[in-house]
């Protein structure tokens, strides 16, 4: 029993020497609850739709009126402070309602006929790269319809055609496989070279330190690059979308590529601070989570609680998704992807700033 | 192409302050082999300049002074050695002089430049292989040695060529393009140490450059050192080694527990043991008598006995043979073993700290020893 015991010995000894690890293994369980549980169970709320009314005639008819004004007070459970759940914006012109949904500016527009009548439909068009918001449009105008005792039909058209599950996620799959690369690459390398002291072999060497952290972003983000290029073509083999143009594709690789020096210079200036692979590795596990949760690449973001959704609005790969998601998904062009790339540049050159100035030049 | 150059050619002229703390001036040098010839490159200006410097690490639990109010100097083209048990405090004094740690206090220059001021201005000129292994276990030898070369700006002209040539020397060519994890431990430390002068640096830091290598190794080593100094680097060396001390380096350094205990030539150093020879003679048992009889011997300055081995240090030892064994043959205690000799750099450091290099490690032991100074 006495070589058991001393190993048993030996590994709670160390366990309890280092009180960040005892800290991070039970913080992690409990992010996991909060984070996962918010970002993945939230209710969806204020979905943005248009209203239009169909012309002719030029006045609002009244059930376009009492239709749009029971669409916008449709809440979610019966208590008093129950969340809206769409907020209407209402056209006066279609082609102007459309053109904002292709902009990603609203979830869905509805366009009401002149009467209530068989033969009108109630034309529904919906986001539906987003698979989880068009049923809840849907459901929303059946149910005020019905309550109208209007008999209209509902015409969906899915614009951007049937997109599953899949092809949703798969798009965030592919900022996951950057993330990791660049996780156990550029971080894990300059936290290992630290440990078996290849650091102090090149700290005395006339090398700047603005040098070591740029080189070391920029061999972790082309292989970031490698990854997340790789897993982009394997998502387009399993999930069967086809790009429309070689446009594109080349607007894709662009996102990628800037996504990715994002994310690596995240993770080299936060790498930087740490001397040991463990702590490093439970704090970069606990930034997985979060950034990844928090990413719309499960679920849309729209369905966040508002404190998870600052997250969001600092976090690269949320960025990454919706430009990737906005060409493969919706053949987006630069005009809607545009702030999501201001925005990855903008986070990139605040690491890469952070990562100079706290690298440790010394020992200490 | 410019920055090699100048450091390669230039050695700037420091101000000539060239009182060394315990007075050794370069003439006593005079009585030394010939192949150590480090003293006889060193001009008496100061290259490395250390005034009162000190190293404390606190933790929650404990306040370690691993340098403690250390001053002295390193002269240009000398080769300087740093003798110390483990844990004296050499590796710190190292760290810092390299720009690795900050001092808590004190000041230090090398080559003029201010080690908290000009840290840049010193990578530029010194070369330094660490007590560890830095180098890269998973590229090649070449592969190592391209990567410091670019590192420490030597010009891609010629950077191949002396990557061969460092090869060549630490009889590695065969080996260029295997990775150092699968060398052994004397490779690895061979490549470490032509890697440290790939730029031929002004000033060479070596800390214990021949740690774990075998004798062939270790002369082999000490070659590329001596070659290299007599090209006017100036080199400083860390080393327990007692022997290698001797035979490389021109002044010497004891250090204790963070302090500088003593700085002098090998020969000015041996002077300070009173007794000059060591007569070492082997027993089976001892008396008390025999040691009163023993120091009543008029030559014998001292006697000491640990286990089974009595030594006595004698001015004039072969002198004071005859009347030593006729005390041991008078109380019929017989002798293994007899040797007799002039102190070594170990006899020093243990007349100087009253312990050996090999078990002292800075704990424990509190009496100094007998001539224990500053």
């Amino acid at each position: 029993m006495r070589g058991p015991l001393a190993i048993f010995k030996r590994d709670f000894k160390k366990f309890l020497s280092n009180p960040f690890i005892i800290m991070m293994t039970l913080f992690m369980p409990i992010m996991y609850l909060i984070v996962f549980g918010s970002a993945m169970g939230g209710t969806i709320s204020h979905i943005p739709v248009g209203v239009v009314q169909e012309v002719p005639p030029y006045n609002d008819t009244p059930l376009f009126t009492s239709a749009a004004y029971q669409l916008n007070h449709i809440s979610q459970g019966s208590e008093n402070n129950a969340e809206k759940q769409l907020d209407v914006i209402i056209y006066a012109d279609e082609a102007q309602a459309k053109q904002d949904l292709e902009n990603g500016k609203i979830s869905a527009v509805i366009v009401f006929p002149s009467s209530v009548s068989n033969d009108n439909a109630v034309r529904l068009y919906v986001d539906s790269s987003d698979s989880i918001t068009p049923p809840l449009v849907e459901e929303a105008v059946t149910q005020v319809m019905l309550g109208l005792g209007a008999k209209n039909p509902i015409i969906v058209d899915k614009i951007y055609g049937d997109i599953t599950y899949l092809q949703f996620f798969g798009v965030g799959v592919i900022m996951m496989a950057i993330f990791t690369s660049t996780m156990f690459g550029g971080g894990i390398a300059l936290i290992k070279d630290r440990e078996n002291g290849i650091h102090e072999g090149y700290l005395v060497t006339p090398v700047k330190r603005s040098s070591i952290v740029m080189g070391i972003i920029s061999s972790g983000t082309v292989r970031a690059f490698i990854a997340g290029f790789t897993i982009f073509w394997i998502d387009l083999l399993i999930t069967g979308i086809a790009l429309q143009s070689f446009q594109d594709f080349l607007l894709v690789l662009l996102v990628i590529l800037i996504a990715c020096m994002g994310v690596t210079s995240l993770v080299v200036s936060f790498a930087s601070r740490f001397s040991s692979q463990q702590e490093y590795s439970s704090v970069i596990a606990f930034f997985n989570l979060m950034l990844f949760m928090t990413s719309g690449a499960f679920y849309p973001v729209i369905g966040m609680p508002g404190w998870l959704r600052w997250i969001t609005v600092i976090n690269p790969e949320y960025y990454g998704i919706h430009a990737l998601r906005s060409i493969i998904l919706r053949n987006q062009g630069l005009n809607v992807i545009g702030i999501d790339l201001i925005a990855l540049l903008i986070f990139s050159s605040v690491m890469i700033i952070l990562g100079i100035v706290t690298f440790r030049r010394t020992l200490e | 192409m410019e920055l090699f150059e100048r450091i390669t050619r230039t050695s700037p002229d420091s101000p000539g302050d060239t009182d060394a703390p315990q007075g050794a001036s370069g003439s006593t040098g005079g009585a030394r082999p010939a192949e150590q010839n480090g003293w006889d490159n060193a001009d008496d200006s100061a290259i490395i300049r250390i005034d009162h410097l000190s190293k404390v690490f606190a933790s929650k639990t404990k306040t370690v002074i691993a340098v403690n109010d250390v001053s002295f100097e390193v002269k240009r083209g000398e080769i300087f050695g740093l003798l110390g048990a483990n844990g004296a405090g050499k590796s710190t004094l190292i760290r810092i002089l390299t720009t690795l740690l900050s001092p808590t206090s004190g000041q230090a220059f090398v080559n003029n430049y201010d080690i908290t001021e000009d840290p840049e201005k010193i990578r530029e000129i010194i070369g330094v292989c660490a007590q560890n292994y830095t180098s890269d276990s998973e590229l090649t030898a070449y592969d190592n040695l391209e990567f410091y070369g670019k590192l420490e700006n030597v010009p891609d002209s010629i950077l191949p060529d002396r990557i061969w040539e460092l090869l060549k020397m630490a009889g590695l060519a065969d080996r260029a393009y295997m990775p150092v994890g699968t060398f052994s431990g004397g490779m690895k430390r061979k490549l470490e140490i032509v890697r440290a002068f790939i730029h031929r640096p002004l000033i060479l830091f070596l800390d214990e450059p021949t740690i774990g290598l075998d004798p062939e190794a270790r002369r082999e080593v000490w070659q590329q050192i001596m070659m290299l100094n007599r090209e006017h680097t100036t080199i400083i060396l860390t080393t327990h080694y007692m022997d290698e001390a001797e035979k490389l380096c021109g002044r010497i350094a004891f250090v204790e527990r963070g302090k500088l205990i003593a700085l002098d030539t090998l020969e000015n150093l041996r002077k300070l043991i009173p007794a000059g020879d060591l007569i070492e003679i082997g027993i089976d048992h001892m008396d008390a008598p025999v040691e009163e009889n023993l120091r009543s011997v008029p030559l014998v300055n001292a006697v000491s006995v640990v286990e089974h081995k009595v030594t006595i240090s004698a001015t004039n030892g072969s002198q004071a043979i005859p009347s030593i064994l006729a005390i041991f043959d008078k109380f019929q205690i017989p002798i293994s073993s007899l040797s007799i000799r002039s102190p070594s750099l170990e006899d020093i450091f243990i007349y100087l700290t009253g312990k050996g290099l090999d078990n002292g490690n800075g704990e424990g032991n509190d009496t100094p020893g007998p001539g224990r100074r500053r």
